[in-house]
C-alpha cells in the first residue's frame, strides 16, 4: 500500500475525531463555557496563572508532549506488522488519547489549576496522592532509562551524531549567554546559534566520533551513557537559563525544520510499504496484546500528557473552549507524528531482514535513515540527512531526559528530605537520579526497557482517566467516554507490566541470565515493574471506593428530588 | 478585506505557534524567576501577614504602599498546595 494513502486516512481520522467526537464531548458532556472564568483569569499572577493565546499554548503543548516516544514506539511496533500498529495509533488516539489530554486539562481548570497530586487528593483520597507521587518517581526513572538507551544507541550507531550533539550544546549555551547576559537581539541570536547547530550537523559527517576518539571509545556504551547523564546533570543543577532552556530553544528549531521538511519529503517520495502488514500475534518481545499496545505509547495514549495538561496548560487556558484545540487537537497532531514514524519504518528498507538488522542497532538508526531518505527527496545529501536525523533523535530524547532528571532531583528532595537533610542538596539528588538512570541504561535490554516505560506511561494515563471518571461521577455527568478507556488501559498496562516483569525475574531465578550486567538489569527492571503494578492496584482500589462514594451520594440525592 | 484579515490571522497563528514551541517556556521561566525574587522580598517585609514576623512593623508599614498590589497574588502563591509536579508548570 502507498504510504500517502495511510497518511490521508490518518488525517481523516484526526478530522472526524476532533470535529465530531471531541466537539460532542466538549459541548454536551463537559459543557465547556467560554464565559466561565478559568484559573488563568481568576488567579492571574503573570507567572503560573496567565491567560495565554490558544495558538501559543498549542505550540507549547506540542513541544512539551512530542518527544522521542511517538517516533520510537511505531518503529519498534512495526515488528508485529504495520497494520496492527496503525490501527492502534488511530483507534488509541481517537478513543483514548485525546480524551485523556483534554479531560485532564478540563478537570484541572475546574479545580483551580490543581496538579495531578492535588486532584487525586480531592477526587479520590489523601492516600491516593502519596501513592501517585511514589509511582511517579519510578515512572520517571523508567523514562530516564528508556530515553537514555535511545541516546546511547544513536550515538554508537550513527558516528556523526556526537559532533552534531556537541555543536547543538555549544549553540545552546551561546544562546543563553547572548539572550540573558549580553542582551542581544533575539533574531540575531536565533540565526547565529541555529547556524552553529547546522554547521555541527554537517561537521559530523566529515568528523565522525570514531575518527576523533577511536573505535573502542566511539562504540562504548559506558562513554555515551556517561555523556548523556553528565549532560542531564548540568541541565539539572545549572541555572536553567544558562543550559537547559537555551539548548531546548535552539533544538526546537532544528527539530521543527526537520519534521516540516521531512513530512514534505514523504509526500514528494510517496513510497510504498515494504514491510509486511501483519507478521503474527507473538514475537520475541511478546504478544500483540498487551505488549504492542504499550510499545506505541505517546502516539496513541500517554500519561506524560496528563502531567503537562494539568500542571502546565490548565493554568494558562484563557477560555474553557480552548481546551479542545490545545488538549485534544495537539494529541491528534501527535497521532500524525506517530503515523509518519510508522511510514518511515515501513518504507525505507527493502525487506524485513534489512529492517531486522537495523533495529538491532537501535530505533535512532532507523529514524535517521528515514529522515535522510525523505530530506534526500528534497535534495539534501544523504550523509547530511542522516546526521540531521541522528541529532533530532538525540535532542528529542535528551530534552525529556533533562527535565526528568530535574524532576527526580526535586522528588528526591521532597520524598527523602525527612530521612536525611543531605537529600535536599541539588547535587546529591541529581547524582542519585543519574546513577539510577545509568544503571538501567547499561544493564537493561532496551526493548524490554521500552515496554516497561510504555506500560508505566500508559498506566499513568489510566490513573489520569480514573480522576476524570471520578470528576464526572461527582458531577453526575455521563462517564462512559472516560470509564471504558480507563478500564481497557488499566488491564492492558497491568498485563504488560506483569508479563514483562515476570519474564525478566523468571530468567533471573532460573539462572537463564548470564553475566552480572544482565542479572542486575533484569532484576531491577522486574522489581520496578512489580512495584508499579502494586501501586496501580492500590490506586485502583482507592478509585473504586471513590466511585462508590459518588454513586451513593447521587442515589441519595435522587429519592430526595422525587 | 476579510480575506486579508483571515491571512493575517493565519500568519499570526503560525507566529504564535512557533513562539509557543520555541520560546514560551523560556519567557515563563524568566517571569517565574522575577516573581520568586519579588515574593521573597514581600515575605521578608510582610511576612507577619502569614505569621512569619521578620522585619519590624515600622519598616513593613513604610514599604506597604509599594507592595499592596501584589499581596493577594503573593499570599495565594505562598499558601497554595504544591507538589513536585509543579516543577513542570
Amino acid at each position: 500500500m502507498n504510504s500517502v494513502v495511510v497518511v490521508i486516512i490518518g488525517f481523516i481520522v484526526a478530522f472526524i475525531g476532533y470535529r465530531v467526537y471531541a466537539k460532542y464531548i466538549d459541548t454536551k458532556i463537559m459543557k465547556a463555557d467560554p464565559k466561565r472564568a478559568t484559573p488563568a483569569k481568576m488567579y492571574m499572577d503573570g507567572v503560573d496563572f496567565m491567560p495565554t493565546s490558544k495558538n501559543i499554548l498549542f505550540g507549547y503543548q506540542f513541544k512539551s508532549i512530542a518527544g522521542a516516544a511517538p517516533i520510537i514506539g511505531p518503529i519498534i511496533a512495526i515488528q508485529w506488522g504495520w497494520l496492527p500498529a496503525l490501527l492502534w495509533i488511530l483507534a488509541g488516539a481517537f478513543f483514548i488519547g485525546w480524551v485523556q489530554d483534554y479531560s485532564s486539562a478540563m478537570i484541572a481548570m475546574r479545580h483551580e489549576g490543581a496538579s495531578l497530586g492535588g486532584l487525586s487528593h480531592k477526587l479520590i483520597s489523601p492516600r491516593a496522592r502519596i501513592i501517585l507521587l511514589s509511582f511517579l518517581y519510578f515512572y520517571l526513572l523508567l523514562i530516564a532509562g528508556a530515553f537514555g538507551n535511545v541516546v546511547v544507541s544513536t550515538a554508537i550507531g550513527l558516528k556523526a551524531a556526537p559532533m552534531a550533539w556537541l555543536f547543538m550544546t555549544i549553540g545552546g549555551i551561546l544562546a543563553g549567554q547572548m539572550i540573558y547576559r549580553w542582551k542581544k537581539d533575539i533574531i540575531l541570536t536565533t540565526v547565529v546559534t541555529v547556524v552553529i547547530a547546522l554547521f555541527g550537523i554537517w561537521l559530523g559527517t566529515i568528523a565522525p566520533s570514531n575518527k576523533i576518539i577511536g573505535d573502542s571509545l566511539a562504540n562504548s556504551r559506558w562513554v555515551w551513557a556517561i555523556a548523556a547523564f553528565v549532560f542531564c546533570y548540568f541541565a539539572a543543577v545549572l541555572p536553567i537559563w544558562r543550559f537547559a532552556l537555551p539548548i531546548n530553544y535552539v533544538a526546537s528549531y532544528i527539530v521543527f525544520l526537520g519534521l516540516f521538511f521531512g513530512i514534505i519529503g514523504i509526500f514528494v517520495a510517496h513510497p510504498n510499504f515494504t514491510l509486511p502488514a501483519y507478521t503474527g500475534f507473538s514475537i520475541k518481545i511478546g504478544p500483540i496484546w498487551p505488549i504492542m499496545f504499550v510499545t506505541i505509547a505517546c502516539g496513541a495514549i500517554s500519561g506524560w500528557h496528563s502531567l503537562v495538561s494539568t500542571s502546565g496548560t490548565a493554568r494558562q487556558l484563557e477560555y474553557e473552549t480552548d481546551a479542545r484545540p490545545v488538549g485534544g487537537g495537539v494529541m491528534f497532531v501527535e497521532m500524525m507524528l506517530a503515523v509518519f514514524a510508522l511510514v518511515i519504518a515501513g518504507t525505507i528498507y527493502a525487506s524485513a531482514t534489512e529492517y531486522g538488522a537495523a533495529i538491532a542497532k537501535g530505533p535512532g538508526v532507523i529514524f535517521a535513515a528515514g529522515v535522510s531518505k525523505f530530506l534526500g527527496a528534497l535534495g539534501l545529501p544523504l550523509d547530511t540527512g542522516r546526521s540531521y536525523g541522528s541529532v533530532m533523535m538525540i535532542v528529542l530524547a535528551v530534552t525529556i531526559m533533562q527535565l526528568v532528571i530535574r524532576f527526580m532531583r526535586i522528588a528526591t528532595s521532597e520524598l527523602l528530605s525527612d530521612v536525611s537533610p543531605i537529600f535536599k542538596n541539588a547535587h546529591i539528588g541529581t547524582i542519585i537520579a543519574s546513577l539510577l538512570g545509568m544503571l538501567l541504561v547499561l544493564t537493561g535490554w532496551w526493548q524490554y526497557l521500552w515496554v516497561l516505560f510504555g506500560g508505566a506511561n500508559q498506566l499513568m494515563a489510566s490513573l489520569a482517566l480514573m480522576l476524570v471518571t471520578a470528576y464526572l461521577m461527582s458531577e453526575g455527568k455521563p462517564a462512559a467516554y472516560a470509564f471504558y478507556p480507563m478500564i481497557f488501559m488499566f488491564f492492558t498496562t497491568v498485563a504488560a507490566l506483569l508479563y514483562t516483569s515476570y519474564g525478566l525475574l523468571s530468567k533471573v531465578f532460573t539462572g537463564a541470565v548470564k553475566g552480572a550486567e544482565a542479572l542486575i538489569g533484569n532484576t531491577l527492571m522486574g522489581l520496578i515493574g512489580f512495584f508499579l503494578v502494586i501501586a496501580a492496584i492500590i490506586l485502583a482500589v482507592e478509585g473504586a471506593k471513590a466511585f462508590n462514594r459518588y454513586r451513593a451520594i447521587r442515589a441519595q440525592a435522587a429519592p430526595a428530588k422525587a | 478585506m476579510s480575506e486579508e484579515k483571515k491571512k493575517g490571522g493565519f500568519f499570526q497563528a503560525i507566529k504564535e505557534f512557533i513562539y509557543g514551541v520555541a520560546a514560551h517556556d523560556s519567557a515563563r521561566f524568566a517571569l517565574k524567576t522575577r516573581a520568586s525574587m519579588e515574593h521573597l522580598f514581600i515575605l521578608i517585609t510582610m511576612g507577619d501577614m502569614l505569621g512569619v514576623p521578620i522585619l519590624p512593623p515600622y519598616y513593613s508599614l513604610r514599604l506597604l504602599p509599594y507592595v499592596v498590589p501584589q499581596i493577594s497574588t503573593w499570599k495565594r502563591r505562598m499558601l497554595r498546595e504544591k507538589d513536585f509536579t509543579d516543577a513542570l508548570a
